[in-house]
C-alpha cells in the first residue's frame, strides 16, 4: 500500500511541477528616454534636410541621442506653441522649433521664460549681424541663427532668350524694367512672370526692404503705413504687375511651387530657400539664373538686395534642452564642415560667417548654368538693408492684404494706406 | 479482480473504494473548475459588453458632433453667395487674385466651424479655382481634385455628405478621412464645385484612442468594408470582407455582441452604426488579452488541484483507517471458520466492525452453547436407549428358564424347581420391578447369583462361581446389570474347550473408586487393540439387550472418561474384566 501511495505522490508531484511552467517576463525598459530630441519644423525641402542633416552630423559626436524630426505646418507650429505656452503648459512641445525672423519677437516677449537662452552656447558674433537682433531679447541671446533668407530673382532663361534678352539684362534692375521685360516674355511665350497669393504681400516687404523700410518705425512697435514711401512705391508697382497681367495668381504653397515647377511662370523673385524646390524639377536644369532683386522704382536709397523669410531655432524650456542645446550648438553653432554639407546638399546658405569662405560656397551650380549662385547669394547678403521686424509683422500684413485687394479695385492708394494705418494704430498697439 | 495480487486482496474494498473516491473528486473539481471559469467568462462578456457599450455611445457622440460641425460648414459653404460666384465665374487674373483673396477670408470664417479640430478645408470650383485652407496638412494634388476617385465618389451621390479614405504615402502617418459633397445649386440641381473636409486618421482616431488599449480596439468600416480608422494602424485601408458580416450579423439577429474569430484569435465584438458617417464602429476586444489577465486560468487549475490532492490524502487516510479494521476483522473470521470455534477475534475500529464483531463473537458462543446442548442431549438420548436396553429382558432366557424350569418340573425335582423359580423371580423383580437406575452391589451381587443360579440349573455345575466382595462395599451404589453381562459372557464363551473351570467375582474398594473384576480361568481369547469384547451373535442367550460392548460405553456416559472396562485375557489361561466405578453410596 504504501509503494501506491509514493507512486500517487511522485505523480502528482510531477504533473504540478510540469504545470507551473516558469512564466517570468522580462520588464523592458520603459523609462522614460530623456536622450529624445524632438525638432519641429516646416517645409521639407530645406528646414527638414537640413535639420536631417544635421542629425547624421551630430550622430558622430553623440551616438545615444535619438532625434526625431516632425514636420508640420509654419502656421500650426505657430498655432501650437502659442496655445501651449499662452496656457503655461510645455506638454506636447519638442526641444527645438524653428521660428521665423518676423516672429521671434513675438515669442521672445511673450514668453522669454518659455524659451532656453542660448547665450555663450555659440558665439553670436560669428553669425551675420542682422540675424543677431531678431533672435535676442534683452541682451540675451536665444535663437541659433539659420539660414539668411537673402532674396534673388529666379529666373527662366529659355524665355528670356525666346523674348530676346539675356540673364546680362536682368542684373540690378529696377521692377519698372522687370515688368517691361515680363510683357516682352508673355507676348512672346504666353508665360506670366511671376505668381502671386493674395493673402501673402511677401513681395512687398522684400520690396521695401531694399529700401531699409518695414512696416513698423525702427522701434519695432510703430505701425508706419500711411506716410511709407517705400510701401507706397511697393505698392504702385504690385498694381502695375497685375496690370501689365504678369501674375499668375495661386492660393496656397503647393500652387506656388507648381507655378514654377511646371514652367508656367518665367520668374520667382523670392528668398534663397526656394532654390531646392526650383532644383526638384530636374528636367528644367540649366534654365535656370538668378540675379539680383529688383529695385524700387523711384526710391533713392534702395538696393538691389533683400531678404524673405529666413529662421532660426529655438530650444525650448522643457526637460532634454540640455541634449538640445547641444545638440544645435554643435551642428548650426559652430561646424563650418556642417555648413558646407548642407550648402552642397540643398544649397541651404546659412548666417555663419566662417562658413562662407568654404569652398563649396564657390561651387558652380550647374543646374542654374553654372552659376556660382551660393557666392552670389553671400554677396548680396552683405548688402541686406537691416531692419527692426518688431512684433507685429503679420497682424499688419493682414490689414494690409485687404486694403490691398481695395487699392487694387480701385481705392485711392493714399487712402488705402492711411486706413490701413489707423487699423493697425488700433489694432497693435 | 484477478490481476490484483495475493496480498492486495484483504484491501480490495479500500482499493475499490478509494479509486472511486479519486474519480469522483476529480471529477467534480474539474467540473467545477471548468463552470466557474465559463461563468465568470460569460459574466465578464456581459460587463464588459454593457460598459463598452456606453464607451462606444460616447465615442459615437464624438463622432457625430464632429460630423456636425462639417455639416454646419458645409451648409456654410452651400450657403455662401460669394462662394458660388467665385468658383463659378469665368475671371481675369487680377479678378482671381482678388477672388482667391476673398476666398480666404470666407473660408477663413467658415473655417471657426471646424477649428476644434485640425482639418484642411478645400473647395474647388467648376472653373478651376481650387481653394485649400491648409495643403501641408492633407497635400492632394490639384489633379487629383480635378479628376481623382474621391472627386468622382462625390460627383457620384451630389447630395451626401460623404466620407472617404485617402491615403497619402509619401507623407508620414498619412492616412485621411475626407468627408465630401458636392457644391450644387439645390433649386436647379447644377453643381458648381465640391468640397473636401479632410482630417487626419489619427486625429480622427483620438475621438476613441483614449477607450483602446491592448486587446481592446476599435475599427471604423465604411459600407464596403474598408477599415476608415483604427488604432491597429497597420490595418488602416484594408477591406475586411469579414468585419461586414459581422455587422450584419449583429444586425440580422439582434445581439449586444458576437464572440468569432478575427485576425486569427476569439475576439468579443461590439458594433454600432454610425448612420450619419455610413461607417460601422466595431468594438473588438481579444478575449484572451482581456480575460487572460482576469481569470489566471493556471491559478484556478492549480489551486483545484492543490485541493484535490488534499482530499485525495484524507481520503487516502480515511478509508483505509476504515476498511483496515474490517479487512483485520475478515482475515481473522476467514482463519476461524477453518480451525477453532472458541477463537475470538479483536473487536477494534469503528462501530460498524465493532458491532461486527461482537456479532461474530455472541454468534461463537451460541454455537458452543448449542454444541453443548447437543452433545448433552445425545448423552441422554444414549442413556435413554441403554437404560431401555437394559429394561428388555431378552424372551429367548425367559423361554429356556422357562423350559428347563417344566423339565425340573417333569422329573420330579419339587424343590429345585422351586429354587430356580424363585431365582427367576428375583432376578427378574431386580432388572425388570427396580425403576431406579443404580442398584446396591450387594443387589448386583444377588442378581449375579440368581442368574448364575439358573444357568447352573440349566447347564450343570461343571462352572463354579465364587464371589469375594469386601464387606463396605455392599451398600455402594452402581449401574445396573454392569457384571452380568461378563458373567454371561464367561460362562457362554469362556467354557468352549475346557470342561470345567471356576468364576471368581472380586469387588473393592480402592480409594476414591469401587473396582470390580470378574476373573475366569476358562478358554482366554485375543483380545483387540480398543479393549473390546468380541460381539456375539447368539443374541438369544442374552439375559438382557445389555452387552458386554455397551458397558463400557453406558459407565463413560455416566461417570466420564476415567471410568470404564478393560480386558486383559490370555489364550487358554482365562480372561479378566476389570471395571473401574466411582464410589457413590
Amino acid at each position: 500500500m504504501k509503494k501506491v501511495l509514493a507512486l500517487f505522490l511522485v505523480s502528482l508531484l510531477l504533473l504540478t511541477a510540469c504545470s507551473s511552467g516558469s512564466k517570468t517576463k522580462d520588464t523592458s525598459g520603459d523609462a522614460k528616454d530623456s536622450n529624445k530630441v524632438t525638432v519641429w519644423a516646416w517645409d521639407p525641402n530645406f528646414n527638414i534636410k537640413a535639420m536631417e542633416l544635421a542629425r547624421e552630423a551630430y550622430a558622430s559626436e553623440d551616438k545615444d541621442v535619438e532625434i526625431e524630426i516632425i514636420e508640420n505646418a509654419q502656421d500650426d507650429i505657430i498655432q501650437k506653441l502659442n496655445t501651449s505656452l499662452s496656457s503655461g503648459t510645455t506638454k506636447g512641445l519638442p526641444n527645438v522649433v524653428l521660428i521665423e525672423d518676423y516672429r521671434a519677437q513675438s515669442f521672445l516677449q511673450a514668453y522669454p521664460d518659455m524659451f532656453h537662452e542660448m547665450t555663450g552656447s555659440f558665439k553670436a558674433e560669428d553669425f551675420a549681424d542682422y540675424k543677431i537682433a531678431p533672435t535676442s531679447f534683452e541682451g540675451k541671446n536665444y535663437g541659433l541663427p539659420f539660414d539668411t533668407g537673402v532674396t534673388g530673382l529666379y529666373v527662366r532663361t529659355d524665355y528670356l532668350e525666346q523674348a530676346g534678352y539675356t540673364v546680362e539684362d536682368l542684373q540690378n534692375i529696377d521692377w519698372d524694367k522687370y515688368i517691361e521685360i515680363g510683357k516682352k516674355v508673355k507676348e512672346t511665350t504666353g508665360k506670366q512672370m511671376l505668381t502671386q497669393d493674395p493673402n501673402d504681400l511677401g513681395l512687398i516687404r522684400m520690396m521695401i526692404q531694399t529700401a531699409g523700410s518695414w512696416y513698423l518705425e525702427e522701434d519695432g512697435v510703430t505701425p508706419n503705413l500711411a506716410d511709407n514711401e517705400a510701401l507706397k512705391a511697393a505698392f504702385e508697382t504690385y498694381k502695375k504687375l497685375l496690370d501689365a497681367d504678369l501674375v499668375k495668381p495661386v492660393s496656397d504653397w503647393s500652387q506656388f511651387l507648381a507655378g514654377f515647377n511646371s514652367g508656367e511662370v518665367a520668374t520667382v523673385p523670392t528668398g534663397n530657400w526656394i532654390t531646392p524646390s526650383i532644383k526638384a524639377e530636374a528636367s528644367q536644369s540649366g534654365k535656370w539664373a538668378v540675379v539680383p532683386f529688383p529695385t524700387l522704382p523711384g526710391v533713392a536709397d534702395s538696393v538691389n538686395a533683400s531678404n524673405l523669410g529666413g529662421s532660426s531655432w529655438y530650444v525650448l524650456n522643457v526637460p532634454g534642452k540640455e541634449k538640445a542645446a547641444d545638440f544645435l550648438a554643435k551642428t548650426f553653432g559652430s561646424s563650418v564642415e556642417f555648413y558646407q554639407t548642407i550648402n552642397k546638399e540643398i544649397g541651404a546658405i546659412g548666417t555663419y560667417k566662417p562658413a562662407s569662405e568654404g569652398e563649396a560656397y564657390q561651387a558652380a551650380d550647374e543646374f542654374f548654368g553654372g552659376q556660382k549662385i551660393i557666392a552670389d547669394f553671400a554677396a548680396w547678403t552683405a548688402e541686406i538693408p537691416q531692419v527692426n521686424f518688431g512684433l507685429h509683422t503679420y497682424a499688419i500684413e493682414d490689414i494690409l492684404a485687404v486694403e490691398a485687394q481695395n487699392y487694387i479695385k480701385g481705392k485711392e492708394l493714399d487712402k488705402a494706406l492711411k486706413d490701413a494705418q489707423g487699423q493697425a494704430e488700433t489694432q497693435v498697439k | 479482480m484477478r490481476l490484483i495480487p495475493e496480498r492486495f486482496r484483504h484491501n480490495n474494498l479500500f482499493i475499490t473504494m478509494f479509486l472511486i473516491s479519486v474519480i469522483i473528486i476529480i471529477t467534480v473539481s474539474i467540473t467545477i473548475t471548468w463552470t466557474t471559469i465559463r461563468m465568470s467568462e460569460q459574466f465578464f462578456f456581459e460587463k464588459f459588453s454593457i460598459t463598452n457599450a456606453k464607451v462606444m455611445d460616447q465615442v459615437k457622440d464624438s463622432f457625430e458632433t464632429y460630423n456636425y460641425s462639417v455639416v454646419v460648414a458645409s451648409n456654410k459653404l452651400l450657403q455662401s453667395g460669394t462662394i458660388k460666384r467665385i468658383l463659378t465665374e469665368e475671371s481675369s487674373n487680377v479678378q482671381r487674385l482678388n477672388a482667391y483673396f476673398t476666398l480666404g477670408q470666407q473660408m477663413n470664417r467658415i473655417e471657426s466651424s471646424v477649428d476644434t479640430y485640425e482639418t484642411s478645408i478645400i473647395v474647388t470650383g467648376t472653373n478651376g479655382i481650387i481653394y485649400s485652407t491648409d495643403r501641408t496638412y492633407w497635400p492632394i494634388t490639384d489633379d487629383e481634385l480635378k479628376s481623382g476617385n474621391i472627386f468622382k465618389n462625390t460627383l457620384k451621390e451630389p447630395k451626401r455628405l460623404m466620407y472617404q479614405y485617402d491615403v497619402r504615402p509619401d507623407k508620414e502617418d498619412g492616412n485621411y478621412i475626407v468627408t465630401s459633397k458636392a457644391l450644387m445649386e439645390r433649386t436647379s440641381g447644377i453643381g458648381y464645385g465640391t468640397m473636401y473636409f479632410a482630417i487626419k486618421e489619427n486625429e480622427f482616431r483620438e475621438f476613441y484612442s483614449n477607450y483602446t488599449s491592448p486587446g481592446n480596439h476599435v475599427f471604423l468600416v465604411n459600407k464596403s468594408g474598408v477599415i476608415m480608422s483604427s488604432d491597429r494602424t497597420k490595418l488602416i485601408g484594408e477591406k475586411s470582407e469579414e468585419l461586414l458580416q459581422y455587422a450584419d450579423e449583429i444586425v440580422s439577429e439582434p445581439k449586444d455582441y458576437l464572440v468569432k474569430n478575427f485576425l486569427g484569435k476569439e475576439q468579443i465584438i461590439l458594433m454600432e452604426f454610425l448612420p450619419s458617417l455610413e461607417m460601422y464602429m466595431f468594438n473588438i476586444i481579444d478575449k484572451e488579452t482581456v480575460f487572460g489577465t482576469l481569470i489566471d486560468k493556471k491559478k484556478i487549475v492549480l489551486i483545484s488541484m492543490g485541493i484535490v490532492f488534499v482530499a485525495l490524502i484524507i481520503v487516502f487516510f480515511a478509508s483505509r483507517r476504515m476498511t483496515n479494521s474490517l479487512s483485520k476483522l475478515v482475515k481473522q473470521i476467514g482463519s476461524t471458520s477453518k480451525h477453532e470455534f472458541d477463537k475470538y477475534v479483536t473487536v477494534s475500529g469503528t462501530y460498524e466492525t465493532k458491532q461486527i464483531g461482537h456479532a461474530f463473537n455472541s454468534m461463537l458462543d451460541e454455537l458452543h452453547e448449542y454444541v453443548d446442548q447437543l452433545v448433552v442431549s445425545q448423552k441422554n438420548q444414549r442413556n435413554a436407549e441403554l437404560a431401555a436396553l437394559q429394561q428388555q429382558i431378552n424372551p429367548h432366557f425367559l423361554y429356556n428358564t422357562l423350559t428347563s424350569i417344566k423339565f425340573m418340573v417333569q422329573q420330579g425335582g419339587k424343590e429345585e424347581s422351586e429354587a430356580t423359580i424363585n431365582a427367576l423371580i428375583s432376578l427378574l423383580q431386580n432388572t425388570i420391578g427396580n425403576v431406579s437406575e443404580t442398584i446396591t452391589v450387594k443387589q448386583e451381587i444377588d442378581n449375579l447369583k440368581n442368574y448364575v443360579l439358573i444357568n447352573q440349573k440349566r447347564y450343570g455345575d461343571r462352572i463354579k462361581v465364587n464371589y469375594f466382595v469386601t464387606p463396605d462395599c455392599m451398600d455402594l451404589e452402581i449401574p445396573k446389570l454392569i457384571l452380568q453381562p461378563f458373567m454371561e459372557n464367561s460362562f457362554f464363551h469362556g467354557f468352549i474347550r475346557k470342561p470345567s473351570g471356576y468364576i471368581n467375582v472380586l469387588v473393592w474398594q480402592d480409594g476414591n473408586t469401587l473396582t470390580c473384576e470378574v476373573i475366569d480361568n476358562g478358554d482366554g481369547m485375543e483380545v483387540s487393540e480398543d479393549n473390546t469384547l468380541p460381539d456375539t451373535k447368539r443374541k438369544q442367550q442374552h439375559f438382557s439387550g445389555i452387552g458386554v460392548r455397551n458397558v463400557h460405553e453406558r459407565i463413560q456416559l455416566i461417570y466420564g472418561e476415567e471410568y470404564g472396562v478393560t480386558i486383559s485375557s490370555t489364550l487358554g489361561e482365562g480372561t479378566k474384566v476389570r471395571i473401574i466405578l466411582p464410589i457413590q453410596k
